[in-house]
């Protein structure tokens, strides 16, 4: 222990004595497990809000979106197939023409369904584990109050969003059912809009545009944060009727969500909701369905999915930094190592045996190493601070990472100093004494 | 215990250099008594190096048998070798061989790092104590480069006695001293010779040999003779007749104000 601790005294010695040298030695070891830290900490911090806002939704919920059944096959592969109906808002808006080459598309090709509020109506009365069901219509649209203007999210919905969703209102009231059976044109607004557009002033009552069209907003929305990467904040509820009849002229809804009773009837819930909706769009048995159903359950099996092969692959490429940086240690350990050729005879001359030179250059290359991985965790921990300070993503630097990246750089002072250190051993002491 | 230190027997050293074998040393036997201050002496070529890196176990003879305390050095391995030099041997090189960024502590302390079984409060006492011993006292903070070549000599016999070894080899540890100073380094030998140390003490000048109470005359690889000194120079007393390097300049001074 003792011998341990007076060689790791000598090693930061040692590397005081190069302090440029052995910084930019460190340096690779720094860049590498910092990023792998950042990476790791923001991949775990943005899984981390992907589930809790998925959960935040609750566990019970199913989505409903028109095209393809997604088709399960071997080994767990998802196979998504395009959607086209999903575009239609957007290409709506442009002409009619294209409506109709969709439609032709659809025919000859596959039965790339719609939704329409009818099916809402048909899963509110006929799939009995269904609790609430909503449907949605969300679009980019333009914003304008009075001589300002932008892009807005909106999201057409009916008045059972504001409790699904669990979303607070700061002032006014969310649109009502018979403002959905109206299409009356009144609008909520997120806590961003109103901030953006209004300032200090109480939007309530004020008369805003949505291409073009005139609504009155009647409330505004408590600040909620982020939720699947768009911001709530910056959105705009309006009543589903309204957007389908008075702003785009459409009938068809882009997704329908639902809550299942409770968990455990999930499966019984998909299959009652997909049988429903067959019946309601004449599918016949043997055909493939022309909407999906996913559960929250998928959903966040997704999520996770892609945050872990986005760390993965940006693991791996810090993980090469690492090695560059490993690389750099043991050529600076050899060049140590020759420098110090000397020394290396006086102490093998006074006694120090093969093993005791060994463990002083092996020493050194960890500690070398190993205070690399020090800063460069310091330097995750700034570059994660620096991140939740600017954006919503927090992504604290948990245990697991740190403990990796502190035993990953200690194996590279091993790995990439065993080499210059065996050489160190092995000198001869009598040519090493005449070195110069 | 035994009064040989020292035994080797027709010990030869061969070197390969490429094809070439070079004879080193072509059968040497030689015995050193506890308490004995030795001189080899012979010109370069001799084998005077070799002989004294396998009296100081940095290299094992290529033949023939070396006791050193009665154990056969001859057939011991790196670490084992490593082992005697720590507890056994005390070496002073003509280059000092100093650790230069450590201070003096650390350089007289090195051996005792290597050996084990020492508390650290012994091995102050003891580190302070060798370094009292050689006069450097005030220097311990001071890193070699910061002292004359005397007093590096002199951190070097410290270093050389801080484990109490059984014998010091000198490899012309006054080789890069002015005389004055040699003689110095000399008076530090036949000081601790007088308390009982056995001192090898290499060298090529016959005065510095004569230092010592035996001397041996090495050539080519072999002992070409054996001298006894019944009255060695006694280095203190010489010091005492030498001039002083400022009475000399002061006798200069005066001359030209003559």
């Amino acid at each position: 222990m003792k011998r341990i601790l007076e060689n790791i005294k000598i090693a930061f010695k040692s590397l005081a004595l190069n302090k440029l040298r052995s910084f930019l030695t460190m340096l690779g070891i720094i860049i590498g497990v910092g990023s792998v830290v950042a990476v790791m900490s923001i991949g775990a911090g943005a899984e981390a809000s992907i589930t809790e806002n998925i959960q935040s939704m609750g566990t019970n919920v199913i989505t409903i979106t028109p095209g393809r059944e997604q088709v399960f096959t071997g080994g767990g592969e998802v196979r998504v197939e395009a959607a086209p109906g999903q575009g239609r808002v957007f290409i709506s808006r442009f002409g009619e023409d294209e409506d109709e080459e969709f439609a032709e598309e659809d025919d000859e090709e596959i039965v790339a369904g719609e939704l329409y509020l009818e099916d809402v109506e048909a899963l509110k009365e006929e799939a009995n584990l269904l609790d609430e069901v909503i449907p949605f219509l969300s679009s980019m649209s333009i914003f304008s109050y009075m001589s300002w203007s932008g892009n807005v999210s909106v999201t057409a919905t009916t008045e059972d969003y504001l409790d699904f969703a669990g979303y607070e209102l700061e002032k006014g009231n969310f649109f009502t059912a018979d403002d959905v059976s109206n299409s009356s044109n009144v609008a909520i607004l997120g806590y961003n809009v109103v901030s953006d557009y209004f300032g200090k002033t109480n939007p309530i009552g004020e008369t805003v545009k949505i291409d073009g069209k005139n609504f009155k907003v009647t409330g505004m929305l408590k600040s909620i944060g982020y939720t699947f990467g768009m911001s709530p904040d910056n959105s705009i509820y309006i009543p589903i009727t309204m957007a389908q009849n008075k702003l785009y002229g459409i009938d068809t809804v882009n997704q329908i969500v639902a809550k299942v009773e409770s968990e455990e009837v999930m499966d019984d819930a998909i299959i009652e909701a997909k049988a429903t909706l067959r019946i309601q769009h004449h599918i016949l048995p043997g055909e493939s369905s022309d909407f999906e159903i996913s559960s929250s359950a998928q959903l966040l099996e997704m999520a996770s999915t892609v945050t872990d092969i986005m760390i993965i692959l940006l693991s791996s490429i810090a993980a090469i930094s690492l090695l560059v940086g490993g690389i750099g240690i043991m050529n600076i350990m050899f060049v140590s190592v020759t420098e110090r050729t000397r020394e290396i005879g006086i102490r093998k001359a006074i006694g120090a045996k093969n093993r005791d030179v060994l463990i002083q250059f092996l020493t050194e290359s960890i500690v070398l190493s190993l205070s690399g991985g020090i800063i460069g965790i310091g330097l995750a921990g700034l570059i994660t601070g620096v991140l939740s300070a600017f954006t919503n993503l927090s992504s604290p630097i948990t245990a697991s990472p740190v403990i990796m990246a502190l035993s990953f750089s200690t194996a590279i002072g091993l790995i990439f100093g065993i080499f210059p250190a065996m050489r160190a051993a092995r000198l001869n002491p009598i040519d090493s004494l005449r070195h110069e | 215990m035994d009064q040989k230190i020292i035994d080797i027997k027709n010990v030869t050293k061969v070197y390969k250099i490429g094809n070439i074998k070079v004879n080193a040393l072509n059968g040497i036997n030689l015995e050193i008594n506890r308490g004995e201050f030795l001189s080899i002496m012979g010109p370069s070529g001799s084998g005077k190096s070799t002989l004294m890196n396998i009296l100081g176990c940095l290299d094992t003879p290529t033949s023939g048998s070396y006791l050193l305390e009665d154990v056969n050095v001859a057939g011991l391995n790196d670490n084992q070798l490593a082992e005697i030099r720590n507890i056994k041997v005390g070496f002073v090189f003509q280059t000092f061989n100093l650790l230069s960024r450590t201070n003096i502590t650390g350089n007289v302390e090195l051996p005792l790092i290597y050996s084990k079984g020492k508390s650290s409060k012994s091995r102050r006492d003891l580190i302070s104590k060798v370094i009292d011993s050689v006069g450097l006292a005030e220097w311990v903070r001071h890193r070699p480069n910061e002292l004359s070549g005397g007093q590096r000599q002199r951190v070097a016999i410290a270093r050389a006695l801080v484990n109490d070894p059984a014998i010091i080899l000198a490899d012309e540890p006054t080789g890069n001293l002015d005389s004055r100073t040699g003689e110095e380094i000399m008076a530090i030998f036949q000081s601790l010779n007088r308390q009982g140390k056995t001192i090898l003490f290499v060298t090529h000048e016959i005065d510095l040999a004569r230092h010592a109470g035996r001397i041996i005359y090495l050539k080519d690889g072999i002992v070409t003779g054996e001298e006894i000194i019944k009255d060695p120079i006694n280095a203190q007393k010489k010091l005492e007749d030498m001039p002083k390097l400022e009475d000399k300049i002061n006798s200069i001074e005066e001359n030209a104000l003559l």
